[in-house]
């Protein structure tokens, strides 16, 4: 079996255990509240992961995503009160403004030839200081106003139970998904990750792979940020913070090699469930909520532990395999 | 009969910071001919090859397609003109499908969608035609280097290829598998695919090559028909002067010395079993088979790199339980197969790679004495000739054999006991190889005992005393005395007792 394959196994058995143990051992668990309510949870790091996903897949990592949700969500507040823009308006600067920082890391990296790591920790902390900056202040101190428009807050609710942010979610995966495996674009993300001057010499413009990559996770945080908006109902200067190792923990629960050319949507959304799952179980238990920490690291751990082992496993085999073609060629010919 | 040439250069002139490394160069391949393109590193054979598919602009000169002037100055020029590149270093995506790898850059898609089927279909279509034993849908980091070789050939047959270039195709490939490629290689002949061969390996370039063209110092030396192909004359022509690579086989014995290194029944489950055998003072032990025989794997649990399963391991009759630390404490050295990933570390000087292993002597309570570090890296260039002569160049921008120079001097400052060598002289220039068997013989005349791990059947002959052939993970055949051939050999890999059939 492809070393995909069981990876995909053992991260929805993982997840099934965990569905399973919460299930018993906890009141109202699979309610259907709950469940949505989980999901609800999720699909703001599972949007941001679809692009962390494809980041990763290329051999990069980006770690700029919390900041980029958070300076979206920051100017379109500060344009709310001060200019009361019109939501249409909002919504499309909080997408242009994604768009633009993941943009400027994608040019960081691909043009001025920075490493991915280096690149969005930067912008990181100049977005996330930019945020302070643009926070709506009076007397010198910054205030939290409370975002009134109905043309955001709408995004924080649901229809029939299912909230609005669960379906974008589940479209955005679904088209992520498509894009990945069955688009020229997708391969050529595989392919730049796997082999980046095998790549080039296949005339794939990887630099443009690089560009594009992280323009549409930025485009994602865009997304990201209206929802937070509607949710929250207004933008503190720690909105989106720790946001990026989450959707880059999603991705690595779900199969993403960090080395690239591996991993997929798909997985990163069970890995965004997982999480979600774990925390919500574990708030219901009388533990310390910082538990779900643990096992989340200890998770990790376990499945690049197994990505390893399964690729020593895969050169024994191949040598076999070697072994093999030598004896099938030798009773053949000699 | 004159045929119009395929692809012609003519007056190729290329200059690097004001060294001519091409001087009107002419070079001409025929439709459905291998034409082996020769010449010692440096000789301007990959220059040539740059040029010609695009990666360098030349300064001069002229490339006709089927007598049609052409300017390549891209890979996708060269691409459009039906040249294509097998590369020494495989190029393919590993996590992708076979099908996927060979459609690479050229996808079909109808609205964004990628036609994956059909394309699928059309990769094992051509599979089928070659009769090539691989299934598209595999994904590469799957196949085996030889299937993987493969895949590369498919890139450029899908490509509609009229020139294939082969860049030392056999270098990571066992006698076995070298074989098949050869095969495939007569059956593209006869489909009308002209092939450029460029090997190390004489007796290859000698059996396949219909043409050979001779490149020395940047000029067109000769260009040989199958006739006038002739070993002796072609090292002539390559480096001027006679090599005494021509005698193979040397008088074996078994030595009488002090045994150094003792392996009893040393086993890795599923990779080698029950490897027993003595390694004597100033010996120099062949170790032969066919790849994925285990010989390797073996080298690396005796050196301490890999764990084995069970058997034991006696240096001196003492028996031995080592770290690669410990190993090289006790006068082990090895000099790795794969020496790009496992010999040196590109981007550090020569100095500095020297110094890797003898920083116990290099450095003073944890702080390195940089004095000392630079003698040695002088010594070392020196002492082994490594050209540049300057131990400050980073040894990933050497040419092959000297890179596998500074490998070596990363051992011989040390009071070396045993240095195991795995492929010690793959893919570097003639020249090289023999200043490589020389340092041998003069190691083992010092007393270092020297395991000599290699597929280069010549090569084994030429160096070892004693010579033990492994087959399937086990020792199937040792050969201690009297004189023997490149056949013996070959045979005991393949695992033929003699009278067999």
């Amino acid at each position: 079996m492809r070393q995909e394959n069981v990876r995909r196994l053992i991260s929805i058995g993982l997840l099934l255990i965990l569905l399973i143990v919460f299930g018993f051992t906890t009141d109202n668990f699979f309610s259907g509240a709950n469940l949505l309510n989980i999901l609800r949870e999720c699909s703001v790091i599972g949007i941001i992961a679809i692009g962390a996903t494809m980041v990763i897949i290329t051999g990069g990592i980006d770690l700029s995503t919390g900041a980029n949700l958070g300076i979206s969500a920051m100017i379109c507040a500060r344009l709310l009160y001060y200019y009361q823009l019109p939501s249409p308006a909002i919504i499309v600067i909080a997408l242009l403004i994604g768009t633009l920082v993941g943009l400027l890391n994608g040019i960081l990296v691909a043009h001025f030839r920075l490493p991915d790591f280096i690149a969005t920790l930067s912008t990181q902390f100049i977005f996330r200081a930019l945020m302070l900056i643009t926070a709506i202040k009076e007397d010198g101190s910054i205030v939290n106003k409370v975002i009134k428009d109905r043309g955001i807050l709408v995004w924080g609710g649901s229809i029939n139970g299912v909230y609005l942010v669960t379906i974008a979610f589940i479209l955005l995966a679904i088209l992520g998904q498509l894009f990945l495996k069955c688009t020229k674009p997708g391969v050529y993300i595989y392919a730049t990750g796997a082999n980046r001057k095998s790549a080039d010499l296949s005339g794939i413009n990887t630099a443009r792979v690089k560009v594009a990559v992280f323009a549409i996770t930025g485009f994602l945080c865009g997304i990201g940020a209206l929802f937070t908006m509607g949710r929250v109902g207004s933008v503190t200067t720690d909105t989106g913070t720790g946001f990026e190792f989450d959707a880059i923990s999603a991705a690595v629960i779900g199969g993403c090699a960090l080395s690239g050319g591996r991993g997929d949507v798909m997985g990163s959304v069970i890995g965004a469930i997982f999480m979600a799952v774990l925390q919500n179980g574990i708030y219901k238990y009388n533990v310390p909520t910082a538990t779900q920490l643990i096992v989340k690291g200890v998770v990790i751990v376990l499945m690049v532990i197994f990505d390893s082992v399964y690729d020593q496993h895969q050169q024994r085999q191949i040598m076999e395999k070697a072994r093999q073609d030598e004896e099938r060629l030798v009773g053949g010919e000699v | 009969m004159e045929q119009i040439p395929i692809l012609e250069m003519r007056d190729i002139v290329k200059t690097f910071n004001g060294v001519q490394v091409l001087k009107k160069v002419n070079f001409e391949v025929r439709k459905g001919e291998v034409h082996a393109l020769m010449g010692e590193n440096g000789a301007g054979k990959s220059t040539l090859i740059k040029i010609l598919t695009g990666i360098y602009p030349k300064d001069n000169g002229e490339i006709y397609i089927n007598g049609e002037r052409k300017e390549i100055n891209s890979r996708s020029d060269a691409a459009k003109c039906g040249i294509s590149v097998i590369y020494q270093e495989l190029s393919l995506i590993s996590t992708l499908t076979v099908a996927q790898n060979v459609m690479l850059g050229k996808e079909d898609s109808k609205v964004g969608f990628l036609k994956r089927r059909k394309m699928k279909e059309e990769v094992q279509k051509l599979i089928d035609l070659y009769g090539f034993h691989i299934d598209a849908d595999a994904p590469v980091e799957t196949l085996t280097i030889a299937q993987r070789q493969t895949v590369e050939i498919l890139k450029a047959l899908s490509e509609e290829s009229q020139v294939i270039i082969m860049d030392e195709p056999t270098a990571s490939l066992s006698a076995r598998e070298s074989e098949s490629l050869f095969e495939i290689i007569q059956q593209l002949r006869e489909k009308g695919v002209s092939i450029i061969y460029i090997s190390h390996r004489l007796e290859e370039v000698y059996r396949l090559s219909d043409r050979l063209t001779v490149l020395r110092d940047g000029t067109k030396e000769a260009v040989l028909t199958k006739e006038q192909i002739n070993p002796t004359e072609v090292i002539r022509l390559m480096i001027g002067k006679e090599l005494s690579e021509a005698t193979a086989s040397n008088q074996l014995c078994h030595s009488k010395q002090e045994t150094v290194l003792k392996v009893k029944e040393l086993t890795r489950k599923g990779v080698f079993q029950n490897v027993s055998f003595e390694l004597h003072r100033g010996e120099i032990l062949g170790f032969g088979g066919l790849m994925g025989a285990g010989r390797t794997e073996v080298m690396r649990c005796i050196f301490g790199a890999d764990t084995y399963d069970s058997g034991e391991i006696y240096f001196k009759g003492k028996k031995v339980l080592g770290k690669v630390s410990d190993m090289i404490g006790l006068g082990f050295g090895l000099v790795p197969e794969d020496r790009r990933n496992q010999g040196f570390i590109p981007l550090l000087a020569i100095e500095k790679n020297v110094a890797l292993t003898n920083y116990d002597s290099l450095a003073q309570k944890g702080f390195v004495k940089g004095r000392d570090e630079k003698q040695l890296g002088i010594q070392m260039v020196e002492s082994l000739d490594i050209r540049p002569g300057n131990p400050q160049i980073p040894v990933g921008n050497l040419s092959g054999g000297n890179q596998q120079k500074a490998v070596l001097g990363k051992w011989l400052s040390r009071d070396l006991k045993v240095l195991i060598v795995d492929e010690p002289t793959a893919g570097i220039d003639i020249g090289a190889k023999d200043e490589v068997y020389k340092l041998l013989d003069n190691l083992a005349k010092q007393g270092t005992s020297v395991i000599v791990v290699s597929s280069d059947l010549q090569e084994l002959l030429r160096v070892s005393h004693r010579i033990l052939v492994m087959r399937k993970g086990t020792i199937f055949k040792e050969f201690a005395s009297g004189r023997i051939t490149q056949e013996d050999i070959l045979m005991a890999a393949s695992g033929i007792e003699e009278g067999g059939k």
